[in-house]
């Protein structure tokens, strides 16, 4: 009889352990800042605080369905009427939840408002920096989450064959060891920065059929010194004037002089190319892509 | 020599209040060779006369002559010469020796470019003897206790000027063996040296033991002058603090001694 | 009146035989930091990353712009040098100077907000872009030029009423106000920045001293020797003012007139040197305390020596900035703060 009640108490103390295991481990899984279940309609109302994603948005045919961007979107020219939401280090959460938007696209280390906004029960979409491929990706992944599958998919090979067009172009022809530039102190050769072997302006340098001079940095950007710069000795310095609508190397000839046993500098490759889409990763990679080829095979073009 | 003050008066001026009369119509005369003791009570005026004095400020009205000139008319350079001055404390910013703080006495006599020579080292050395601190000349001086660091810088005015000594206060912080120290060296260098020294001071026996000629201020205004044992009465030491005091001879000491009792019933404190 | 008892004079004498003039310590620590300093910027630009051949590097027959070595040594490391050594002379001379005037040990050329100005000048034509050139000055140093000069001219006008001395609390407090004043602009400024603008901004403020050429110095130049001849005249007033005002009055010192030297002359050479190299920090705090270890407090001494050894301890750090973990770069106000912070510690624990 003793045996018996106490394999009945063992057995019901069991249960209550494993339904209260039950129960926290529900609870920590709700606690994780990770989007709501997959909603099962395509979102509606999306804001954008990632310009990039704002661009590919408008491409893929959801544009219609963006309500608001952020501080420093410019294209295409349908957001300028939009309301703005911040950006990285001022997203207005206030804002964002008043306009009552069914998705939200955010940067990828902005975890808080991750968190707020999943608390309202808004989904988000968190963005990171990747290299051209990952910009497709996204630019796929953003179909089925906004009932564009099909313009996703017609828009991402729209950009892979303009990106393949260019990489023919170029085939079979040598590789100039080239510089990309995208930051320089006006009239003087210092805080330059420029593009490293990670990310889309290398992989679109090594599509325009380049070598990236700094390939082995494994990093986005680079600052290199003077002294670097002397020793890597690059064929071709390329400007990239992101904030301008056209492009003028006369300011990169002038300084760029100084480092006269530089390859560019002699053979007079020092050159600038201008527009915000060779700056923003998005669905216009390819015309960027085409830019940098033209600027380093002109003859190809 | 001739050393002043004509008619002077001195305001420290304030933001949105009126300004503090310091001094009002002071007209003072210091015996050449005198040790002129300048007392009163807090706020009558002392330190600024002493400063007056010693051309660290300019009077806004009146004149301090030195040998019948007015200070203004003397170069900064040629007036350090002829008067120093000993503060009550002295707190350099860095660790200068005893020997650099004595040697800094010997700006007025430099050319501005001009480094210490031999004779300013002789100088220097005669002055640290005259004040017992030899001995120290290698150390840092901020290491040095109250009463050696007062020595020291006795040491350094007297290898900046011999002629007017003005010390504000010279005892005030030191403890009462270091006050005896200072005391007598500063008696005996009188003695020795026959300068013309002046001490603002509050306490009434340093003043009584080290002073020929006393001069009272109270409240901006000359209540007396004269040699000690005519102007340190009971009387005074009541009209100047509103105390009474037994004042009477020591006869260890061998001066006036001051002993307040108690506040004068009658008078009640201006301020 | 001279002194009657004379003391013996033997006494005197010995102790004299043991106290070294102070011109002979003038002359031996300028010129040992002379050498020293000599020393470091000629051997500075041989050593690096890269190997280069001197012999090639100095040979005229090679057309300069084929020369790689001639132009790694002239163009890329020598004038890096140079504005190294001439800035690490301003901020230690302009430490000294300022440590003297507020006397306080723990001043820097950087407390009265100078740095700041610059530094907000900087900022503005960073983020919100401009291309105003004047002559061989590039934008981003006019415009810090301009921010010091705006800031020190705040400070001298809240600290100074005309022809009396300055009081040193007013000017501390002016000072350490506007400099927190204008690090909130500053911090502003960087917040209404995109983002890469702000990286920008932020990788200045860390210092950087490779200039690619000689115009930023040349630049600078009028400056720096407008600094340097106004030092020349404050050593031994210093001295006196770091006792008290008025011990200097009463010594003969113009006060007001050496404060406002003082004030000038540093806020010059430290507007100059940030307009070269950013705010680059510790220089100025830690290169007047480690000479002062040295060669004592005497400001006559202390000056010239401290400008010297700046020169040679900031090239010294640029090049640890540049080879130790290369081919990245250390910015090199990050290595002298590595620096600096460990020796402040240490001189607080020797203080107590």
């Amino acid at each position: 009889m003793k045996g018996l009640q106490a394999q009945c108490l063992t057995g019901s103390v069991l249960r209550t352990l494993a339904v209260v295991a039950l129960v926290i481990g529900a609870l920590c899984s709700g606690v994780k800042t990770q989007s709501p279940a997959p909603a099962p309609r395509a979102a509606t109302r999306i804001v954008s605080l990632v310009p990039s994603v704002t661009e590919m948005l408008f491409a893929i045919g959801a544009g219609s369905r963006v309500i608001a961007v952020s501080s420093f979107d410019h294209f295409p020219a349908e957001v300028e009427t939009l309301p703005r939401v911040g950006a990285l280090l001022d997203p207005d959460t206030e804002r964002i939840l008043s306009l009552k938007p069914d998705l939200v696209v955010t940067y990828g280390s902005q975890t808080e408002l991750d968190v707020a906004l999943h608390r309202a029960g808004i989904r988000t979409y968190s963005y990171r920096h990747g290299g051209v491929d990952g910009t497709l990706k996204t630019m796929r992944e953003l179909g089925p989450l906004t009932g564009s599958e099909a313009g996703a998919n017609a828009a991402a090979a729209t950009v892979q064959a303009r990106l393949d067009a260019v990489r023919r172009r170029v085939a079979g022809r040598d590789r100039p060891r080239t510089l990309l530039v995208f930051g320089r102190e006006h009239g003087t050769l210092r805080s330059i920065y420029v593009a490293g072997g990670v990310g889309f302006m290398h992989d679109l340098l090594t599509i325009a059929g380049a070598t990236n001079v700094f390939a082995d940095f494994k990093r986005e950007s680079a600052q290199p010194s003077k002294e670097l710069l002397l020793v890597r000795k690059p064929d071709v310095v390329l400007e990239v004037q992101g904030t301008q609508a056209t492009a003028d190397a006369s300011d990169a000839i002038k300084s760029w002089a100084a480092l006269g046993s530089v390859p560019a500098v002699r053979n007079r490759r020092v050159q600038a190319i201008a527009g915000a889409f060779l700056v923003v990763p998005g669905p216009r990679l390819g015309e960027a892509a085409e830019t940098i080829a033209r600027a380093i095979h002109p003859d190809a073009f | 020599m001739s050393f002043t003050a004509e008619h002077v008066s001195y305001a420290y001026r304030r933001r949105r209040a009126a300004p503090i009369q310091a001094l009002d119509d002071v007209n003072i005369s210091i015996p050449t060779g005198s040790f002129t003791g300048l007392i009163g009570p807090n706020g009558c005026g002392k330190s600024t006369l002493l400063r007056l004095l010693a051309g660290i400020d300019r009077p806004a009205g009146g004149h301090v002559r030195l040998d019948g000139r007015d200070v203004a008319s003397y170069t900064r350079r040629e007036y350090a010469r002829r008067v120093a001055v000993v503060p009550q404390e002295t707190h350099p910013a860095f660790d200068y020796s005893v020997m650099d703080m004595v040697l800094m006495g010997r700006h007025p006599h430099l050319g501005p470019f001009q480094l210490e020579g031999p004779a300013d080292h002789v100088e220097a050395a005669r002055a640290l003897d005259a004040t017992h601190v030899g001995h120290l000349a290698d150390r840092a001086f901020t290491a040095l206790s109250g009463g050696e660091k007062q020595r020291v810088v006795i040491a350094s005015a007297l290898a900046q000027a011999g002629e007017v000594l003005l010390l504000d206060e010279p005892t005030a912080s030191l403890d009462l063996g270091s006050q005896l120290d200072v005391t007598a060296l500063l008696g005996r260098l009188h003695r020795e040296r026959g300068a013309t020294m002046v001490m603002a001071t509050h306490d009434l026996n340093l003043a009584a033991s080290l002073c020929d000629t006393l001069i009272l201020l109270r409240a901006g205004r000359v209540l007396g002058h004269g040699p000690t044992p005519d102007v340190l009465t009971s009387s005074s030491v009541s009209a100047l603090y509103g105390v009474e005091a037994d004042v009477r001879m020591h006869e260890h000491a061998g001066h006036l001694t001051v002993v307040p009792l108690r506040r004068t019933p009658a008078e009640r404190h201006p301020e | 009146m001279t002194a009657h008892a004379a003391p013996s004079a033997a006494p005197a004498s010995v102790r004299l035989e043991t106290y070294r003039p102070v011109r002979t310590r003038l002359v031996w620590s300028t010129v040992g930091f002379g050498l020293f300093a000599v020393l470091v910027c000629a051997l500075a630009p041989l050593v690096g990353t890269t190997h280069i051949d001197l012999a090639r590097a100095l040979d005229r027959s090679i057309p300069f712009a084929d020369n790689a070595d001639a132009q790694i040594l002239l163009v890329a490391r020598l004038p890096r040098v140079l504005a190294g050594a001439l800035v690490g002379a301003a901020l230690a001379a302009a430490g000294v100077v300022f440590q003297a005037l507020l006397r306080n040990p723990l001043a820097t050329p950087f407390t009265l907000g100078v740095s700041a100005g610059a530094s907000l000048g900087a900022m503005v034509v960073i983020i919100f872009g401009g291309a105003v050139s004047v002559g061989i000055l590039s934008p981003v140093p006019l415009a810090s030029l301009a921010g010091a000069f705006a800031a020190s001219a705040v400070v001298y006008l809240l600290a100074t009423s005309p022809g009396r001395a300055i009081s040193t609390t007013v000017l501390l407090l002016a000072g350490v106000t506007l400099n927190a004043f204008i690090s909130a602009l500053i911090l502003f400024v960087q917040y209404l920045a995109d983002f890469a603008d702000v990286y920008r901004a932020a990788r200045w403020l860390m210092g950087d001293l490779d200039v690619g050429g000689f115009d930023p110095i040349v630049a600078a130049l009028p400056l720096l020797v407008a600094a340097a001849v106004g030092m020349v005249f404050l050593p031994s007033s210093l001295n006196l003012l770091s006792i008290s005002a008025d011990t200097a009055s009463a010594r003969g010192v113009d006060v007001a007139r050496v404060q406002r030297g003082a004030f000038i002359t540093g806020s010059l050479a430290t507007s100059a040197a940030v307009a070269v190299g950013g705010p680059i920090g510790f220089i100025g705090i830690i290169v007047p305390h480690l000479v002062r270890l040295m060669v004592g407090s005497d400001h006559r001494v202390l000056l010239p020596a401290s400008a010297l050894f700046g020169a040679a301890f900031l090239v010294g750090c640029d090049l640890l900035a540049r080879t130790v973990i290369a081919p990245v770069e250390i910015p090199v106000g990050v290595v002298t703060a590595l620096l600096g912070g460990p020796f402040f510690l240490w001189l607080l624990v020797r203080k107590s």
